[in-house]
C-alpha cells in the first residue's frame, strides 16, 4: 500500500513551547486516519504544519514521497491536499457556488488576459468549472442552494459547503478540523457516513481531527493521539481504547489544561 | 534519524530575493555614507552632529508620546487610529488659545507697565497650556470612540479603518473651517522663548540646548514613566491587557470592556494632547495639519518598535525622531526630503521586520 | 421624570452643540444664501422688519430647532411615548438648545461690539455675518430671541414627530410603496418587457443616445463637470478593484494618478523636455507605465496585513506629492509649477472640444466599466473576493496571493493611469497641486458611498460626489468637511454602500428550495 502522507520526526516551537515534539506518522492511501488529543495538543498546528502556513522547525513532510516542507499553502494545495476548518471559514458573502468555483482554483488557468478577452479556451473552461460545482454542490446534498450567499445558509450546510470547497481542488487528500463540531446526534451520524462516501467514492485519503470519540472510533482505520505535541500512541480504534496512556491523557489530568501551558521544552 | 534535516532544502522565494537586494543596495550604500561621512570628506563638524543628535532626541520623544497613543489602541482594539494625529492638532490649538488669552490680560507692575499675564507668570502659562491642552485632546478621543469606532465593534477591518480615515479627515476640516487655513506662531512666554537655552561647547564650538527642548523631553520622560506605571500596577492597566487578550473572556470576568476602552482612548487623547501643546512650544507653528505629518511618523514610531508594546513605542519614537535628524546628512539628501525618510523607513521596517524592534505584543489570534 | 429631564437636555446639548459648530464654521450664513436663492422672500422678510438674509437664516435656525425637538422627542424603549412625555423632552431639548447657542452669539456680539476683531481666530465670523447672527439686535435680546426661536421650534418638532415619526406610519407607507412596486414588477407587460432579450439592448441603446446627445446640448462649463465626473468614475472603478474586490487599502492611489498625467504631460509638452510626441502614441505608455507602478508599489507592500497597507500606501502619495515638488524634480517634471502645453488629441487633424473630451472620457468609462466586468466574473476576479474575504483560506483554496494581489494592482493603477493621461490632456496642463491626498481620499469617498465591489454603485457616487457640489457651489468649503462626515457615516449606516454588489446568478434556479437536509436547516448556529 502506498503512503499518502508521511512525517518524519516532525518538530515545531512556539518560543519555548514545543507545539509538535518529533512526530513520526504514516498515513496510507485511501483510509480514514484519525488525530486525537485533548484540547493544545498540537493538532490543528500538526493541520498548519501539513498545509504550509507553519514552516516546521526540524524533520520532514513527505507527500507521496515527496517533501513539502518549505512550500507556500497554494502550492502544496496544487500538489493535492485540502483542508477544513474547526471554525467554518467560508467566503461568506460569496455565493455557494462561487465558493466551490473558488475552490477550483488551483485547476483552472484562466488569466487576465482570457478573463478580459473571454477567449474560446476560458469560456469553455468557465463552462465546464461551473458544471462540475454544481454537481459537487449535489453530491454533498446541497442541490439548488448554488445562489445562496455562504453566509445564509444554515450551520450543517455550512460545513458541508466548506468540505464540497475543500474537494473542488481534486485533492488526494483532505484534512477534516472538527467536521461534527456543533452537530446533533443524528447529524453526527450523516456526517460520518458522508465522510465515508467520500473516500470510497472519491477515493481520497483523509485524515481527522475530532473530538467526538463515537465519530473517531466509529470510521478511523487508524488513530494516533497527541499529547503535548508528542505522539502518546498509535494504533487501531480497538487498541486506542485500551491504551492505559491515552486513558490517562484525557482522564487522569482533569486539572492540567492549566498548567500545560508553561511546560517548556 | 540524524539525517532528516538533509531532506529540509530551503527554497528562496520572490519575495526573500527582494528583501535581499534591497538590503545589499541600501546596507551598501550606507556604509559607503558613513565611511565618507567620518573618515574620508568629514563635511559636518562634531558640534553639528552633536546639534543633530540634540534636536532628534527631543523630536523623538514627542513621537514616542504620540505613539504610544497608537499603540494603546492598536493593541486594544487592532485598528489604526487615524485621526490620532488630528487629537494632536487639536490639543496644540487648545494651548495656543491659552496662550493667545493669557497675552491679553494685562498684568502690569510699576517697573513694566505693558507686561502681560502671559510673560508675567511662565509656569502658569505652561501649566494651563497642558491643562487645557490634554483635556479637550481626552474629551476629543473620547467622543472620538464613542461616535466614529464604537457603533463598528465587530465589522469587518476595513470598515472602521475607514470610519477612522473619515472622522481624520472632518477634524482636519473643521480646525480649518473654524481658525483659517494660515499657519499660526505659537505665543510662547517670554521665558521659554523658542531657540533661547543653554549654550554648550562641544570641541571648538557650541550647541545650543534650547529651554523648550529640555522642557519637552523632562515631560515626555515622565509622562512615559506615568504611563508604564500607570498599565503595569493599577487595576485600569491590568482591566487594560485583559481586554487586549481576550474581550469575551475579560467580560467574562467582569470587565467593563466598553468602558476599558473608552478609558484607553482618554488616555491615548491625553498624550496626544501633550504632545501636541510641546509641539506647538518647541516648534511654534500650529494649523489644521500640524497633526498629520507627526500622526504618520509616530505611527511609524509604532511600528518600529513593535505595535501593541509600549516600550517599543517609546524606542521607536526616540530612534525616529533622531534617524530623521541625522538621515538627510548621512544619507547626503536634501533637506527638503526629510519626510521622505520617515516613510522609507517605515517601508523599509515593514519589509524587514514587520513585528517591529522589540517584538509586536498582540494576541496571536488577531494577527 | 429624571429620565425624561436627562434625555431632552442630552439631546439639546447635542443640537447645541452642532448648531454653534455650524455658526462658527460658517455654515449658517451659507445656508441662508442658499435659501434665499430657493424661495426669494425678499418682500416677506422686509414686511417684517428684516433683511432677506436674516430672514433665511431666521428659517434655518427654525428648521435646526424642529429637528432638535423631533430628536428630544424621540420614540425611546424605556420611556412611554406619551404626548406629556414628548413634549416635555422636546422642548426642554429646544430650552437647553436655544441657551447655548443664545449663550454662544451673546458672546460673539459683546466680544464684536467691544472692538475685538473675531477675524483674527475664528475667520468665519465678519462683521456682516455677525449682524445677521444677531438678527440686527443687541447681544441681550437676541439671546430672548434665540431661547424663545428655539424653544417654541423644539416643541414643535417633538409634536410633529409624535405625529409623523413614529414607526407604524413610516413602516406602512415604506410598505405601501414596495407593495406598489413589486406589483408593478409582476405586470404582465412589465415582465415581458423585463424578460425580453431586447429590453437590454435598448436600455443600453438609451443611455448610450443619452451619452451622445447629452453633451451636444450642455455648455461648457457642464461638459467639464460631466468630463470630470467621467475621471472620477475611472478612478473609482480602479480603485474597486484593489479596494471593493481585493480588500487591500490604497490611500496612494493618487500616484497613479500622477503617473498617467505626467507620462503624457511630459512626452507631449514642449516644456521641459521638448519631445512633442503625438497624444495617442503615449497613451500606451502611460497606462503601461502606471500598471508597472502598481507591481512595483505592490512588491514591498504585499506582506503587510491590510491597515499597515493603508498607511504605508499613504506614505507613498506623501512621497510622490513630496518629490514632484522638491527642487531636485524640478529638472525632470517641471517641479512646483507643473507642466503646462500638454497636447491633447487629435482626430483627423482637427483638436478635441468639451464635446469630444466627453465622448472620449466616455468611452473609456465604458472600455473599463467592460473589462471590469469581465474581470469580477472571472477566475481572477474570484481569486481577489476570496483573498477579501480570508487570505488564508483563500491560500489554502491554492491562491497564490502575492500574484493575486499584484494583479489587482497593476489593474487599478492602469485605469488610474488611464484617468490621469485624460485628466492631463483635457485641462493641457498638470501639477503636483493636482495629484495631492485628497484625490485619493475623493475617490475613496466615491467608492465607499457607491458601494464597494458594485460597478452602477460606483458611478452614482462619481456623480453624488463630484457632481452634486458644481450643483450646490455655495457649499464647495463645506464639501471635504461633508466627505470626513460622510465616510464615517456611512460605515455606521451602510457599510456596503447605496448600492451594494448583487452577486451573479450561476445556478440554475431549483424547482422546489426547500433545503435538501431540514434537520441540518434547524440545527443550532449558535454552536459555533
Amino acid at each position: 500500500m502506498t503512503t499518502a502522507i508521511e512525517t518524519r520526526q516532525l518538530l515545531k516551537r512556539f518560543g519555548g513551547l514545543l507545539a509538535i515534539d518529533r512526530v513520526d506518522l504514516v498515513i496510507p492511501e485511501h483510509s480514514i486516519f484519525s488525530v486525537i488529543g485533548p484540547n493544545g495538543a498540537g493538532k490543528t498546528t500538526f493541520y498548519n504544519c501539513i498545509t504550509g502556513f507553519y514552516t516546521p522547525d526540524g524533520g520532514d513532510i513527505l507527500f507521496f514521497d515527496e517533501s513539502v516542507v518549505g512550500l507556500t499553502p497554494d502550492r502544496i494545495t496544487r500538489l493535492g491536499i485540502a483542508r477544513t476548518y474547526q471554525n467554518i471559514r467560508l467566503f461568506s458573502s460569496m455565493s455557494t457556488l462561487e465558493n466551490i468555483l473558488v475552490g477550483q482554483h488551483s485547476r483552472l488557468h484562466a488569466n487576465l488576459a482570457d478573463a478580459v478577452f473571454r477567449t474560446p479556451r476560458a469560456r469553455a473552461e468557465e463552462k465546464h468549472a461551473v458544471s462540475e460545482a454544481r454537481s459537487l454542490l449535489t453530491f454533498v446534498g446541497l442541490a439548488g442552494l448554488g445562489d445562496q450567499v455562504a453566509r445564509n445558509l444554515p450551520y450543517g450546510a455550512q460545513r458541508r459547503l466548506e468540505i464540497a470547497r475543500a474537494l473542488a481542488s481534486k485533492p488526494k487528500l483532505l484534512l477534516l478540523d472538527e467536521p461534527t463540531a456543533g452537530m446533533n446526534p443524528h447529524e453526527t451520524r450523516d456526517m460520518m457516513d458522508f465522510i465515508r462516501k467520500l473516500r470510497d467514492e472519491l477515493e481520497i485519503t483523509i485524515l481527522l481531527i475530532e473530538h467526538d470519540m463515537r465519530v473517531v472510533m466509529g470510521i478511523s482505520e487508524r488513530i494516533a493521539v497527541l499529547d503535548y505535541g508528542a505522539k502518546i500512541a498509535e494504533g487501531s480504534p480497538a487498541e486506542i481504547q485500551g491504551n492505559p496512556r491515552v486513558v490517562e491523557a484525557y482522564l487522569g489530568r482533569g486539572d492540567a489544561s492549566t498548567s500545560r501551558r508553561r511546560r517548556k521544552e | 534519524m540524524l539525517d532528516v534535516r538533509a531532506h529540509r532544502r530551503r527554497r528562496l522565494s520572490a519575495y526573500q530575493i527582494v528583501q535581499i537586494t534591497l538590503g545589499v543596495v541600501f546596507g551598501g550604500y550606507l556604509l559607503w555614507r558613513l565611511f565618507d561621512l567620518f573618515f574620508a570628506h568629514r563635511v559636518y563638524g562634531p558640534e553639528t552632529w552633536v546639534q543633530f543628535a540634540l534636536s532628534g532626541v527631543v523630536l523623538g520623544s514627542v513621537y514616542a508620546i504620540i505613539a504610544i497613543g497608537y499603540t494603546l489602541v492598536y493593541g486594544i482594539l487592532f485598528m489604526i487610529n487615524f485621526a490620532h494625529g488630528d487629537i494632536m492638532m487639536i490639543g496644540c490649538f487648545g494651548g495656543y488659545f491659552v496662550f493667545e488669552a493669557l497675552k491679553a490680560i494685562p498684568a502690569g507692575t510699576a517697573s513694566n507697565p505693558d507686561l502681560k499675564l502671559l510673560d508675567a507668570q511662565p509656569v502658569l502659562a505652561v501649566v494651563l497650556a497642558f491643562a487645557v491642552g490634554i483635556s479637550i485632546a481626552a474629551l476629543s478621543g473620547f467622543y472620538l470612540e464613542k461616535i466614529a469606532y464604537r457603533p463598528l465593534r465587530g465589522a469587518p477591518r476595513l470598515v472602521p479603518l475607514i470610519s477612522a480615515i473619515g472622522a481624520s479627515i472632518f477634524l482636519e476640516n473643521a480646525a480649518q473651517l473654524l481658525f483659517g487655513a494660515q499657519r499660526r506662531d505659537y505665543a510662547n512666554p517670554a521665558a521659554i522663548e523658542r531657540g533661547a537655552g543653554w549654550t554648550i561647547p562641544v570641541g571648538n564650538a557650541s550647541v545650543v540646548l534650547t529651554y523648550t527642548g529640555v522642557l519637552t523631553l523632562v515631560l515626555s520622560v515622565l509622562l512615559m514613566v506615568a504611563l508604564y506605571l500607570l498599565v503595569k500596577q493599577t487595576r485600569l492597566g491590568r482591566a487594560m491587557r485583559a481586554v487586549a487578550e481576550n474581550k469575551p473572556v475579560a467580560e467574562l470576568m467582569g470587565i467593563d470592556v466598553d468602558g476599558v476602552i473608552s478609558r484607553t482612548f482618554i488616555i491615548s487623547g491625553a498624550l496626544a494632547g501633550a504632545a501636541g501643546v510641546m509641539w506647538g512650544i518647541h516648534l511654534g507653528l500650529v494649523y489644521y495639519f500640524v497633526g498629520f505629518i507627526p500622526g504618520i511618523k509616530a505611527f511609524t514610531a509604532a511600528v518600529l518598535g513593535g505595535i501593541g508594546n509600549i516600550p517599543g513605542a517609546m524606542l521607536g519614537g526616540l530612534f525616529l525622531g533622531v534617524v530623521e535628524a541625522l538621515g538627510p546628512a548621512i544619507l547626503g539628501l536634501n533637506f527638503q526630503l526629510k519626510d521622505v525618510i520617515a516613510f522609507g523607513i517605515l517601508v523599509l521596517v515593514l519589509i524587514f521586520r514587520p513585528t517591529g524592534i522589540l517584538g509586536e505584543v498582540l494576541s496571536e489570534d488577531k494577527v | 421624570m429624571k429620565t425624561r429631564i436627562r434625555n431632552g437636555a442630552n439631546a439639546g446639548i447635542v443640537f447645541g452643540i452642532v448648531t454653534i459648530f455650524l455658526i462658527l464654521i460658517g455654515f449658517t450664513g451659507t445656508a441662508a444664501e442658499l435659501i434665499s436663492k430657493l424661495i426669494h422672500a425678499g418682500s416677506l422678510a422686509r414686511s417684517l422688519g428684516m433683511t432677506e438674509g436674516m430672514f433665511s437664516l431666521l428659517l434655518f435656525m427654525a428648521v435646526l430647532g424642529i429637528l432638535a425637538g423631533w430628536y428630544g422627542g424621540r420614540q425611546l424603549r424605556d420611556l412611554p411615548d406619551t404626548w406629556s412625555s414628548v413634549l416635555v423632552r422636546s422642548t426642554l431639548a429646544g430650552a437647553v438648545h436655544g441657551l447655548l447657542v443664545g449663550i454662544v452669539v451673546y458672546v460673539i456680539g459683546t466680544l464684536n461690539a467691544n472692538g475685538v476683531k473675531m477675524t483674527t481666530y475664528l475667520p468665519q465670523l465678519l462683521p456682516a455675518a455677525i449682524k445677521q447672527l444677531l438678527f440686527g439686535m443687541e447681544p441681550f435680546p437676541a439671546v430672548v430671541f434665540y431661547l424663545i426661536l428655539l424653544t417654541v421650534m423644539g416643541t414643535a418638532g417633538g409634536a410633529l414627530g409624535r405625529v409623523l415619526g413614529r414607526g407604524a406610519w413610516r413602516h406602512r407607507f415604506a410598505e405601501g410603496w414596495r407593495r406598489r412596486w413589486e406589483s408593478l414588477q409582476h405586470l404582465p407587460s412589465v415582465q415581458w418587457v423585463a424578460g425580453h432579450r431586447w429590453s437590454r439592448f435598448a436600455f443600453f441603446g438609451i443611455i448610450i443616445l443619452l451619452i451622445v446627445l447629452l453633451p451636444l446640448v450642455l455648455g461648457q462649463y457642464w461638459n467639464y463637470t460631466l468630463g470630470t465626473i467621467g475621471i472620477y468614475v475611472l478612478l473609482g472603478l480602479g480603485l474597486n478593484i484593489v479596494v471593493g474586490l481585493a480588500g487591500l487599502l490604497d490611500l496612494g492611489y493618487v500616484a497613479f494618478f500622477a503617473i498617467g498625467a505626467y507620462t503624457v504631460a511630459l512626452l507631449t509638452a514642449p516644456q521641459p523636455h521638448q519631445l512633442n510626441w503625438n497624444f495617442w502614441a503615449t497613451v500606451p505608455f502611460a497606462i503601461i507605465l502606471a500598471a508597472i507602478a502598481g507591481i512595483l508599489l505592490g512588491i514591498p507592500v504585499l506582506r503587510m496585513r491590510g491597515d499597515y497597507l493603508a498607511i504605508v500606501t499613504l506614505g507613498f502619495g506623501q512621497i510622490i506629492a513630496i518629490l514632484l515638488k522638491s527642487d531636485i524634480m524640478t529638472p525632470f517634471t517641471g517641479g512646483p509649477k507643473g507642466v503646462s502645453g500638454v497636447g491633447g488629441p487629435t482626430l483627423f487633424g482637427r483638436g478635441f472640444t468639451d464635446v469630444h473630451f466627453v465622448y472620449l472620457i466616455a468611452l473609456s468609462v465604458l472600455l473599463v466599466i467592460f473589462v471590469t466586468r469581465r474581470l469580477q466574473n472571472s477566475r481572477i476576479g474570484r481569486a481577489w473576493e476570496a483573498m477579501r474575504e480570508d487570505e488564508n483560506v483563500a491560500r489554502a483554496n491554492g491562491i497564490n496571493v502575492l500574484t493575486t494581489k499584484l494583479m489587482a494592482f497593476s489593474t487599478g493603477a492602469a485605469f488610474a493611469g488611464l484617468g490621469g493621461l485624460l485628466f492631463a490632456a483635457r485641462n493641457q496642463f498638470t501639477g503636483p497641486e493636482d495629484h495631492n491626498l485628497m484625490v485619493s481620499i475623493n475617490v475613496l469617498a466615491v467608492l465607499i458611498v457607491g458601494g464597494m465591489g458594485s460597478i452602477p454603485g460606483v458611478i452614482a457616487g462619481a456623480f453624488a460626489l463630484k457632481g452634486l457640489p458644481e450643483v450646490l457651489r455655495e457649499l464647495e468649503d463645506y464639501r471635504v468637511l461633508a466627505f470626513g462626515a460622510l465616510l464615517v457615516v456611512m460605515m455606521i449606516l451602510r457599510p456596503n454602500g447605496l448600492w451594494p454588489t448583487s452577486r451573479r446568478k450561476l445556478d440554475i434556479k431549483a424547482e422546489d428550495n426547500a433545503p435538501p437536509d431540514p434537520e441540518a436547516a434547524s440545527s443550532t448556529k449558535g454552536a459555533q
